[in-house]
């Protein structure tokens, strides 16, 4: 999942406008009229939910992917996910109806405050929750989730979110200044059932937290919209009409199948795509996943074009006949389904950090319905240092009638030191 | 299954089917999305020789080095193999697991007679590590016992005649070393060391690949199955690439 590490870069920019946050300017962000739809009597505890409303609500709970942050192995929504920021640690939440640890104690119009606005139990919460794009949850969609949420069963897992992170960091009124700056109290501006394919991917989708750079403070930055973002060490590409770097190229129909197998029959899916995938994207309806994709196509171009080509090193072309063209193919054809194709995979010609990034650490397909392969990349880390890596990437992303920049062997080391990818063997001691 | 069970999972069925409109989704548990190799599962590190662990000895070493250029000496077909690396590969695996044996069993009962019997070949209780020490020490001394000098001071055509013997079974070496069963131990390990993947110290430079045209570790050979009766001149490819 995504690293949000940039949210840290303006840290000190952060606790300077704080101050301001604190102060009148932060009223509309902070003005919660919009949730006095929801009731503010009855718990989370111990709300009664209709099964129909919670049916839907958990389809809304797929849409939003809230699994992904809040389901890490210790338990079905009892938080505990671990966000590195340069700041300090930060821990999502237990969202379980446990009255101690989890959210139990949260009337409705609670926890419309916390998805649609960023204010929690302890106060405005960071955006790493991406609030910033569930702000355009439906008022319905809201009571269906709530309804859903109240069915999750209560787990006794104590978390103190801010707790590794130092002051001024841990001043959650900081984000006041933040928000007042980035986020936009609004709900969603247009039909959300004809749009329903901007309704999904701006709102509970939350595509741009991962496909939109964002800038020193950790906005998404409006005019770069989902141009292409770097996250924990992926890159989250161009899903824009572009056709020389984006989706453009791609039919709706394909699109769609990949946004609910993995894969396109070119692409393949990895890392927290694929992820998003397989407990998110998958659920959804085809008609839902058909309409993002139509959305998609039609974002307005980024205008991104490819870079000059490298120079293919003369053993390159050995080096993936012998290591990858069992799998990938000899002419990047890949495996329907299963292994990525080069040929015609726009995903690979932009920043190279997925790229560095799976052939260091390997990575496994997602497990879908609709292509359930799920199958494996290996590891090369042990096998090939920095300029191989590096060199054969080149091949791959210079042939076939690719074409992308050089790639610096200084980055593929880089990327082998943050990921703590083991050393090529060659290069260990006797 | 009773019949009111049976009815239940029926409805049950219906009931999954009821949302049908959903796409259907399926997620694998259980399987770890990781695939990067684990400390445990990595290869050693490349065994690139000049240090010897185990033939540390130079009398040792020598009467070795003498053997193995005899069993395969440099001529057109390519380098000896002391030359290719093999006395590196040996050391490197006498120093390792190989070298304790850890794959024998190397407890008693041992009968001699009987057990060969059994067996039908000759059963040791040593290490290949100890039957190395032992036997090159064997080697030594029949040469200063049989020609008063050190075996590797010996003639090629003497030490083709020691080895030809020990290799029929005629020559036993002093201290009780069966020279047939040393002559093949030395024999196998030669040839292993000369084929091996580079990155175990042996056929350096792709010497024994070259010499019988083994193409090594590739992964996939369907672009030249089809190719008959023709020279591919495929390079050899170590598992771990060099270039
Ligand atoms: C990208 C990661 C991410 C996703 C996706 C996500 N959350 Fe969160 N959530 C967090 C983090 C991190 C926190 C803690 C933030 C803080 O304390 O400032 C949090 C906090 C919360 C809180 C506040 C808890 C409290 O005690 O105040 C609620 C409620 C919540 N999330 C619900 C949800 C729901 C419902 C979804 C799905 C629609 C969801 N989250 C999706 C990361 C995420
Ligand atoms: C947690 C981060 C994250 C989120 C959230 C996310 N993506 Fe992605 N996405 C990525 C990454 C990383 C890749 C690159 C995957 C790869 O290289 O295989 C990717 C790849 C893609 C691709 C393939 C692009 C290509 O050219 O092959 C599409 C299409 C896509 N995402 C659409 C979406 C949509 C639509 C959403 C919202 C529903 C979304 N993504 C949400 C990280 C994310
Ligand atoms: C055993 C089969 C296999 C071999 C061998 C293999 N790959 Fe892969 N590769 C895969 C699979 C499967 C995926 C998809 C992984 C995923 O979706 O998470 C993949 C993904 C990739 C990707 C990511 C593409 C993307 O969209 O982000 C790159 C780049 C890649 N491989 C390069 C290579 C290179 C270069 C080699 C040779 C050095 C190689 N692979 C060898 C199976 C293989």
């Amino acid at each position: 999942m995504a690293n949000w590490k940039k949210i840290g870069a303006g840290a000190g920019a952060i606790a300077a406008v704080a101050a301001i946050g604190a102060g009148t300017w932060a009223y509309e962000t902070l003005e919660t009229s919009r949730s006095d739809v929801a009731d503010d009597n009855v718990t989370l505890a111990t709300f009664e939910a209709n099964p129909e409303a919670a049916e839907r609500g958990e389809y809304v709970m797929r849409m939003g992917d809230c699994a992904a942050c809040h389901t890490r192995g210790q338990g079905e929504m009892a938080g505990g996910y671990e966000i590195e920021t340069p700041f300090g640690k930060l821990v999502s939440s237990n969202i379980t109806p446990d009255t101690e640890t989890g959210i139990g104690k949260m009337t409705e119009r609670d926890f419309f405050n916390a998805l649609r606005q960023g204010i929690g139990q302890h106060g405005l919460l960071y955006p790493a929750m991406p609030y910033t794009a569930y702000a355009k949850l439906t008022d319905a969609d809201m009571h269906d989730l709530w309804a859903y949420m109240s069915t999750v069963e209560p787990v006794q897992n104590d978390i103190d979110e801010n707790a590794g992170m130092p002051f001024p960091f841990n001043i959650r009124l900081a984000m006041a200044g933040w928000d007042m700056l980035f986020f936009k109290n609004e709900g969603f501006d247009g039909d959300p059932v004809a749009d329903r394919g901007r309704y999904i991917v701006d709102g509970a989708g939350h595509c741009s937290a991962c496909h939109s750079p964002r800038n020193i403070l950790g906005a998404e930055q409006g005019s770069a919209y989902l141009h292409g973002a770097n996250v924990d060490g992926w890159h989250a590409p161009d899903i824009t009409s572009n056709a020389a770097m984006g989706v453009g190229g791609t039919s709706a129909e394909d699109l769609a199948r990949y946004l609910g197998t993995g894969t396109d029959g070119v692409a393949v899916a990895s890392g927290p795509m694929a992820e998003a995938v397989q407990h998110s994207l998958q659920y959804l309806t085809v008609d839902d996943r058909l309409a993002m994709a139509n959305y998609l196509l039609s974002v307005e171009d980024s205008g991104a074009e490819r870079t000059a080509p490298a120079k293919i090193a003369d053993s390159a072309e050995l080096a993936y006949e012998v290591n990858c063209s069992a799998c990938h193919g000899l002419n990047g054809e890949g495996i329907v389904n299963a292994v990525p194709a080069f040929k015609g995979n726009n995903a690979l010609l932009a920043d190279p950090s997925s790229l560095i990034h799976v052939m260091l650490n390997g990575a496994r397909a997602p497990y879908t319905e609709g292509a359930r392969t799920a199958a494996g990349m290996p590891s090369f880390a042990w096998k090939m240092d920095d300029a191989q890596i590096a060199s054969v990437l080149d091949y791959v992303r210079n042939s076939w009638g690719n074409q992308a920049a050089a790639i610096a062997p200084a980055k593929v080391g880089r990327m082998r030191e943050t990921l703590g990818a083991s050393q090529p063997i060659s290069a260990l001691p006797e | 299954m009773n019949r009111r069970e049976a009815l239940f999972s029926i409805g049950a069925a219906a009931a999954g089917a009821g949302i049908a409109g959903r796409a259907s989704a399926a997620e694998l548990r259980g399987v770890p999305a990781a695939t990067a190799q684990t400390a445990d599962h990595m290869p050693g590190p490349i065994v690139r020789g000049g240090d010897f662990k185990v033939f540390t000895d130079q009398t040792d070493h020598a009467t070795l080095k003498a053997v193995f250029d005899r069993l395969i000496p440099s001529d057109d077909h390519g380098p000896s193999a002391s030359e290719a690396g093999v006395l590196d590969f040996l050391d490197a695996q006498l120093a390792g697991p190989y070298g304790d044996g850890a794959a024998y069993y190397l407890e008693g009962p041992l009968q001699p007679g009987h057990e060969e019997e059994v067996m039908g070949q000759k059963q040791f209780l040593e290490t290949p590590r100890q039957r190395y020490a032992k036997g090159l020490k064997a080697l030594e001394q029949y040469a200063q016992d049989n020609d008063g000098a050190s075996f590797a001071a010996l003639s090629p055509d003497r030490i083709d005649e020691i080895l030809t013997g020990m290799e029929a079974g005629r020559i036993d070496l002093p201290g009780g070393v069966f020279g047939q069963a040393f002559f093949e131990l030395m024999l196998q390990n030669a040839r292993e060391g000369y084929l091996s993947d580079p990155i175990y110290g042996g056929n350096r430079d792709f010497a024994g690949w070259t010499m019988i045209g083994f193409p090594g570790a590739r992964y996939d050979y369907r672009a030249y199955v089809d190719r008959h009766n023709e020279d591919l001149a495929l390079a050899p490819v170590s598992l771990i690439p060099s270039n």
